[in-house]
């Protein structure tokens, strides 16, 4: 019995972990915020060109951060995330890192 | 008055030699407060954000790793433009071919000193001008003008009816 209860566990386990890295692989936000001074055609170029977003995409998350203020435009690690603000910032766009809400 | 062509993958400028020598002065200026990167220069701010608003320490990390690249990518982007737009032959007009990847200097650059001059000319949330009589109405052209050169320079690249 005992040898059974411990497989179990330890499979418990193994799913925990998976289950706790896949959801810390995606739990961190690029945002992109409007601001009054970049062109619309500039910003959707930006996160065409850099992001490989398509057209209608780009211009999606363009429009939102300019009717709503703001835009998710990637989700992921941290590491990555923080890797993106940091080439928005050098396209001249306002971005920040932000934990994704559970 | 500037003109912007389709060049293979890139942009074909033409410029007088006028506006050459004032996108050359203002590439320098660019280049000097990158350079001089003073934390009372609220155009700073404008160039390079805070990734985390809410996390002074996040914040502080981030800007540790990231300036140094930042700075130095945003200060070759103006010194290249100050240099193409450097006139001293006497020529009436200036032509300049970019491939893509220095239109993207470019494209940054103008990004670049347009959020100063917004800062300088004090551009509002909503895009109008704060109003304020001391503030310099040739910024004030200068920061329209670069809007109109990236934008004709934008509908060379990314046509909209591609």
């Amino acid at each position: 019995m005992t040898g059974i209860l411990e497989a179990t566990d330890v499979e418990f386990d193994v799913d925990l972990d998976r289950a706790t890295r896949e959801g810390a692989a995606r739990s961190w936000r690029a945002i992109v915020w409007d601001d009054p001074v970049n062109l619309m055609s500039y910003v959707s170029y930006v996160f065409r060109s850099y992001f490989g977003y398509s057209r209608e995409e780009a211009e999606r998350l363009m429009l939102l951060v300019h009717t709503t203020g703001k835009a998710v435009v990637a989700t992921g690690n941290r590491e990555a995330m923080e890797r993106h603000v940091q080439a928005m910032h050098g396209y001249g766009l306002q971005a920040t890192v932000a934990r994704a809400e559970p | 008055m500037i003109v912007a062509g389709r060049s293979g993958e890139g942009v074909r400028l033409v410029l007088e030699a006028e506006e050459a020598m004032l996108l050359s002065e203002l590439a320098d200026q660019v280049d000097s407060v990158l350079l001089l990167g003073s934390g009372e220069d609220p155009a700073i701010d404008r160039l390079l954000p805070n990734a985390y608003p809410d996390d002074v320490e996040a914040a502080g990390e981030f800007e540790r790793y990231t300036r140094g690249s930042l700075v130095d990518g945003k200060r070759q982007a103006a010194q290249s433009v100050r240099d193409a737009t450097d006139v001293s032959d006497g020529r009436d007009l200036v032509e300049i071919e970019l491939d893509e990847s220095e239109a993207w200097g470019w494209l940054t650059f103008l990004t670049d000193l347009r959020l100063i001059l917004a800062e300088r000319v004090g551009v509002t949330d909503d895009g109008g001008y704060a109003e304020d009589e001391e503030r310099d109405d040739y910024l004030r052209a200068a920061y329209e003008w670069a809007g109109f050169v990236q934008g004709s320079m934008l509908e060379i690249l990314d046509p909209m009816d591609a």
